[in-house]
């Protein structure tokens, strides 16, 4: 098979809530800063660029979290030349992609716009990327990692979103400590530090590359895969 | 009758045996542990810990409440799609079995079996939290706040995990669930509009504030009520405990109301 055709059956097989689920969220978060009762310039902008440091990564995490134990033939998959794992990785990787190709030209509107100066965390329009794709990448990678384990979407998405939540519900908390500031999602808008910023992004990177390594080594473990699941 | 308690009985050994069931909400309280600032570590801090055991036990269901019923909503999105998923679905609806009653006792079984982690986990700390203080009055306020405000919250969870994945994948649902949860229960009214603080409060807003006379921990939050300049305060009226069971019935109105779409839905598509 082409590569180009197996990138793109990848594509479709990465399913509905990967394709949907970015730009749903990216919708939601924009009506919800723009629903704002009481608009002052940096709240609305704040919520905006939420939008892009919340909501695109949940929605990228939780499709990275549902990959793994939802191909109904993964014996055929294990016994095909092209490995297993490999696959999976490409999957995410398509999922990654497109929530990219929705996040950027939503990040070049709010430049465009204005909105994105009017945060004053915003970290200038090159670097301030980081914003979305340091929680994604960070986020995504913990999901594929737990898909990893647990075998089990439900599983593994219900970890992704407690996750999520904790640092929503307990943002001050949960930055108290330097470790705990290192690994905030969502310090761009929500950041206790903003010193810490260029430090936390690259640990979110980081880490979400050490977890997708830590879950493409497990995947290799093929005889995990065809055990027994967790339905 | 049979079918439903049959169905409660298989749906919540099948759920309660699932590993998963049991790591998600232990990894969830791990991690709320380790950020600390939370009440887990505070109720057992006597510099730290509230005074009066019945603020420090509602204050513990509400932190409870808030993050574990994330896990439980994802954890249950699977459990309807799934008899379609392993083309069984089809074979049950063949059987005498009222459809009907297989959707309730799967709502109830397994339901019961993903939130008996977090009965453990609410019990457990409130009952080391009794035995620390010497109040086992906090015991009896523990059991009243899971009644009023974790069983109806977790009903109504539990009514959308099982029935929104009929219209939406379940990874889908899981995003938008938990994007819910948090402009719905915890997002300032002030901020945007919400329903956080209304009578469709899943947090349990009005039985806290008029049940269990409840102000945050430190006794100047408000739960429920109207707030200055926010939308939709047509549905934050003066709590009062009239309106606090009020609430509480129509989170079960509307979790029935789910569930009965959903029933109704995959009739259709059976047909």
């Amino acid at each position: 098979m082409r590569p180009l055709t197996l990138w793109r059956y990848e594509m479709r097989r990465a399913g509905w809530a990967a394709f949907l689920g970015p730009p749903i969220a990216l919708v939601l978060g924009i009506m919800a800063a723009l629903a704002n009762p009481q608009p002052s310039d940096p709240t609305t902008a704040r919520i905006l660029l939420g939008a892009l440091e919340m909501a695109i990564p949940l929605a990228a995490a939780v499709a990275c979290s549902s990959l793994v134990g939802r191909d109904p033939a993964r014996e055929l998959q294990l016994a095909s030349p092209t490995p297993y794992r490999v696959t999976l990785l490409r999957r995410m990787i398509v999922t990654l992609g497109w929530t990219a190709a929705v996040a950027v030209p939503a990040a070049v509107v709010l430049i465009a716009t204005g909105w994105w100066a009017r945060w004053p965390e915003n970290h200038g329009a090159f670097a301030g990327q980081l914003t979305w794709l340091a929680p994604t990448v960070g986020l995504s990678g913990l999901a594929f990692a737990a898909g990893a384990v647990f075998r089990s979407p439900g599983a593994a998405g219900a970890l992704v979103t407690s996750v999520w939540a904790i640092q929503q519900f307990f943002a001050g908390s949960a930055q108290a400590h330097l470790p705990g500031r290192l690994l905030y999602l969502f310090a761009t808008t929500r950041g206790a530090a903003p010193g810490d910023w260029t430090a936390n992004r690259l640990t979110l990177l980081g880490a979400g590359a050490a977890l997708i390594v830590f879950a493409l080594v497990l995947l290799g473990r093929s005889e995990r895969l065809i055990g027994e699941e967790d339905e | 009758m049979t079918t439903f308690v049959a169905s409660l009985r298989y749906e919540f050994r099948m759920q309660v045996r699932k590993r998963t069931v049991w790591i998600v909400p232990a990894l969830t309280l791990v991690l709320f542990v380790l950020i600390g600032g939370s009440l887990l570590r505070d109720l057992f801090d006597p510099g730290e810990r509230p005074v009066d055991p019945r603020t420090a036990v509602v204050g513990l269901a509400v932190q409870l409440h808030a993050l574990l019923s994330i896990g439980f909503g994802c954890l249950l999105a699977d459990r309807l799609i799934r008899d379609d998923r392993l083309r069984v679905a089809s074979i049950l609806d063949a059987t005498p079995a009222s459809p009907r009653a297989r959707l309730l006792g799967k709502y109830v079984g397994a339901g019961a079996a993903t939130a008996i982690p977090v009965a453990v986990a609410y019990f457990g700390f409130a009952a080391a939290y009794a035995v620390d203080t010497g109040e086992p009055r906090a015991l009896g306020w523990a059991l009243a706040a899971f009644g009023a405000v974790f069983v109806p919250g977790l009903l109504f969870v539990a009514a959308f995990a099982l029935a929104a994945p009929l219209v939406m994948p379940a990874p889908l649902f899981r995003v938008l669930f938990v994007g819910y949860w948090l402009w719905g229960n915890v997002v300032s009214p002030d901020m945007m509009p919400t329903l956080a603080r209304t009578l469709v409060h899943p947090l349990g807003g009005y039985p806290l504030a008029a049940l269990f006379d409840f102000h945050g921990i430190d006794g100047q939050e408000a739960w429920a009520g109207p707030i200055p300049g926010a939308t939709l305060n047509a549905l934050r009226p003066d709590p009062t405990p009239a309106l606090a069971w009020l609430s509480i019935a129509l989170l079960l109105i509307i979790a029935a109301a789910v569930l009965a779409g959903g029933h109704a839905l995959r009739a259709r598509r059976v047909r």
